[in-house]
């Protein structure tokens, strides 16, 4: 394609689609869908995928996968929950919790970077198998009970707490977007990461430190997942066996629709965070339509299949293996008929 | 001309933004042999691809006996006559070769197979071109030859009119590749055409009664049998005077410092007591046949790879263990096969040559990516890449082109030794002559280069000095006087050594 219009629209197809779809929305439901208060719902529930989002990116740019984004969310969101009971709802012991909550994350990631580094097996099964055992824990530590914390001002402030009007998740998720982001595209780290999920072994032979670049990015996927379970039980002001049960596909759903390729070495995180937004919106949107919740989850299939479609079609068009459809075959048919 | 079969006409195909194809044209006569030559990137295959329908082509049009047609699909390909015979074999080992050749196309009624009724067809078809081949016999118990003869089989049950075959000696045996040769005789005879890809020009030569030969994507010439002068052809193949390949090459010691030294360095299992020296600006090559142990010990040197015993001296100091550390102290390595451990082909030239120079490149962890960019640009010109983009991702490149960027990651260090790993499988001449300037170059600026090579034309193109390896031992070392292709050949093959030991592994 020499179109240079047709090129710029194809560099922003993620962006043409997300405001077409907000235009559908806009129009059906005027005056209700593009306001101040609705955008800020959208973010504010963006947020805890998003989080996570900015994790488990690294391990799929990895070639990889991070299946227990759920699991660490649900185990950091209990630790942190019952730590904060055992301090007495104290502030400083609220601060405890948290960065142990954290620190589950972290050791969780670690574990799954070395094993995944040492051992040539496939990152989706260790972490649908992990996954479980991390639900396992939590159940331990919840004794199948839910955590209630309503007494810590500080924690339930996370979730609850505004700043400036917006909600203190969306500038959780901005920092840690900011922080992945910078990451990701201007640190040597970043580009060992392109690198060793593009070539293992060319990157090892290049004297890139593989091992370490695995567990760092396991961790950091821990980390973030261990973040929005700590923020999601400040939403909830409260921990549950089963909190973020699910998550993991969700989060994966907006990272592949976001055009992160599953073999690894390619993708952006900013792509990503338009998967999670557009998953995001079409909720939105349909809750405000007033479409019955049964049929949500088949709408957004639907659409998230048909934004893959399109993604993988627009650059196979621009790869210049496309053929002429039908009509603009008989055209030129006709046109070399008249010549 | 009456008895054209096929004709593609100013055939275009235009990928991203290189034209693959430009005014192409190919035609094809009933019952000949047409070679297509060019090297890699020349758009032989890109012109097979359109005409068996894999690729759509952007302009042009395909004629069969003067009519127009449409070929979009394989299928589409196949009704009209034309089959391909794939260098990577496109058979299911675990059926029988009835099942394959008819596969797709079973004779059935209400689903249920007439298997015997097939098997007697394709008995018929195998007595019929005297192939060696039973009809039930399973496909996985055939030798790689029979495969490719199963191959023809699938082709000619479809009533091919033109079968392609896209270097279909390359795993055969000679006396395999002569039976094949027959086989192309006999399909000849019949009345079916034939285009034959290879890189063995030899074999063009005997077999072909026409040559078309591409350049970068244009016809560069068609040549017919009687007019064919292998120079000029290789000449039009290259655009250039191919550099004289050496018969013989005067060898000799280096005076210079030793940079790198090997003193018993064994690996268990891979190779023994390999010693040896490489001195400063000097070319030390290492051949003998595949699988030798050639490659592990360089793998040693580098650091990927432990050793059990012996020392590897670096400027006369013990060098630590780790790739990190080798890389540090000025060595490099093109690995041996540049797809799986050479580059990421996703990325682009830039990032790819980048990932070793990031000592260079960055500042407390954060990228310098105007000094980045630099990088890449510096390096296309070093490399002379084309296309001279360092944005190209490098998996869209030429086999050549990948190479030079994979020698790009080391180019512009600080070099003391560089390892490689034979740099030009799969690579056309012209690639190859550039390749081996970089490594005369590179020498001649003071770099200590230890080269791993099986094609012994390069080996006496670039070689200093001469070790040949075999069985993990080194067998022989050629240090200085002449040295010609045979004795290298009889070296690594185990002939003409020390008495009996060796021959029965040649």
């Amino acid at each position: 394609m020499h179109n240079p219009i047709l090129h710029k629209l194809y560099q922003f197809r993620r962006v043409v689609v997300l405001l077409i779809i907000c235009l559908v929305f806009a129009v059906m439901l005027p005056g209700i869908f593009l306001t101040w208060g609705n955008f800020r719902s959208v973010l504010y529930s963006v947020s805890l995928t998003g989080i996570m989002i900015c994790g488990a990116t690294f391990a799929v740019l990895l070639g990889g996968i991070d299946r227990t984004v759920s699991g660490n969310a649900a185990v950091s969101g209990a630790c942190c929950c019952a730590l904060i009971l055992h301090f007495n709802s104290s502030d400083g012991g609220a601060v405890a919790a948290m960065a142990a909550g954290l620190g589950c994350g972290l050791l969780s990631g670690l574990f799954h970077g070395l094993v995944l580094s040492k051992f040539d097996i496939p990152a989706f099964l260790l972490t649908l198998a992990t996954n479980q055992v991390l639900y396992g824990i939590v159940q331990y530590i919840t004794g199948n009970q839910l955590i209630n914390v309503m007494n810590c001002r500080l924690f339930t402030a996370i979730g609850s707490g505004r700043l400036l009007g917006i909600p203190i998740p969306v500038y959780i998720l901005a920092a840690c977007f900011v922080f992945s982001y910078i990451l990701m595209n201007h640190t040597v780290y970043g580009r060992w990461l392109y690198s060793v999920g593009g070539n293992r072994e060319a990157s090892k032979l290049s004297g890139i430190p593989v091992k370490k670049v695995i567990c760092t990015a396991y961790m950091i996927s821990g980390f973030m997942g261990a973040l929005s379970g700590i923020v999601l039980s400040s939403m909830n002001q409260q921990a549950s066996s089963l909190q973020a049960n699910g998550y993991e596909n969700d989060v994966l759903a907006a990272i592949v629709v976001g055009g992160v390729s599953l073999r690894g070495g390619s993708g952006t995180l900013q792509g990503a965070m338009f998967g999670a937004l557009l998953i995001g919106i079409i909720s939105n949107g349909l809750r405000l339509l007033g479409v019955d919740a049964i049929y949500h989850d088949l709408v957004k299939g639907i659409i998230i299949i048909a934004a893959i479609a399109f993604d993988m079609y627009s650059s196979y068009k621009m790869s210049g293996l496309k053929r002429d459809g039908f009509f603009k075959r008989m055209k030129k048919r006709r046109q070399a008929a008249a010549a | 001309m009456s008895d054209l079969l096929f004709e593609m006409k100013n055939i275009e195909k235009i990928f991203s933004h290189v034209h693959a194809l430009d005014h192409v044209n190919f035609d094809i006569r009933k019952g000949e042999v047409h070679s297509l030559l060019g090297e890699n990137g020349a758009g032989k295959s890109t012109l097979i691809k359109i005409l068996t329908g894999v690729y759509p082509k952007d302009g042009g049009e395909i004629l069969l006996e003067g009519n127009p047609i449409e070929i979009n699909t394989r299928e589409d390909a196949t009704k009209q006559g034309i089959a391909c015979v794939f260098q990577e074999l496109s058979l299911v080992p675990t059926l029988s070769i009835t099942q394959n050749v008819l596969l797709g196309k079973e004779k059935n009624t209400l689903g249920v197979i007439h298997y015997g009724k097939e098997k007697k067809e394709i008995a018929r078809l195998i007595k019929r071109y005297d192939f060696p081949l039973e009809a039930d016999a399973i496909v996985e118990t055939l030798s790689v030859a029979q495969k490719q003869m199963v191959e023809i089989l699938k082709a000619l049950s479809t009533d091919a009119k033109l079968i392609i075959m896209d270097e279909p000696t390359a795993s055969l045996s000679k006396k395999e590749s002569e039976m094949l040769f027959q086989i192309i005789g006999q399909l000849k005879e019949r009345g079916v055409s034939i285009v034959y890809i290879s890189h063995r020009l030899e074999e063009v030569f005997n077999l072909a009664d026409r040559i078309t030969i591409l350049r970068d994507g244009k016809n560069a010439g068609v040549v017919e049998k009687k007019d064919i002068i292998p120079g000029e052809v290789v000449r039009m193949m290259i655009g250039k005077r191919l550099s004289e390949a050496t018969a013989s090459r005067e060898l000799a010691m280096s005076e210079e410092e030793t940079v790198l030294e090997v003193k018993g360095l064994t690996r268990l299992g891979y190779y023994e007591d390999v010693n040896f020296v490489v001195k400063k600006g000097e070319v030390l090559v290492l051949t003998g046949l595949v699988g030798a142990g050639r490659t592990e010990v360089i793998r040693s040197i580098f650091g990927a790879d432990p050793y059990d015993k012996g020392e590897i001296l670096f400027e006369g100091k013990s060098m630590k263990a780790g790739i990190k550390g080798t890389i540090r102290a000025g060595f490099g390595l093109i690995p041996e096969d540049r797809r799986t451990q050479g580059f990421a082909p996703l990325l682009s030239v830039t990032r790819n040559v980048a990932v070793t120079n990031y000592d260079r490149l960055a500042k407390s962890g954060f990228v310098k990516k105007a000094s980045e960019d630099k990088l890449g640009e510096e390096t296309v010109k070093l490399v002379d890449l084309r296309p001279a983009n360092p944005k190209v991702q490098v998996g869209n490149l030429s086999g050549g082109n990948q190479q030079k960027a994979v020698l790009g990651k080391w180019l512009t260090r600080d070099l003391k030794v560089i390892l490689i790993d034979e740099p030009t499988v799969g690579i056309d001449i012209g690639a190859k002559d550039e390749i081996y300037e970089f490594i005369e170059e590179l020498a001649k600026k003071g770099v200590a280069v230890l080269l791993i090579s099986s094609d012994i034309a390069e080996v006496l193109r670039v070689a200093h000095r001469i070790i040949v390896m075999r069985d993990g031992h080194v067998v022989k070392e050629f240090d200085d006087g002449s040295v010609t292709q045979e004795d290298i050949l009889l070296a690594s093959s185990g002939f003409g050594m020390t008495g009996k030991e060796g021959q029965n592994d040649a």
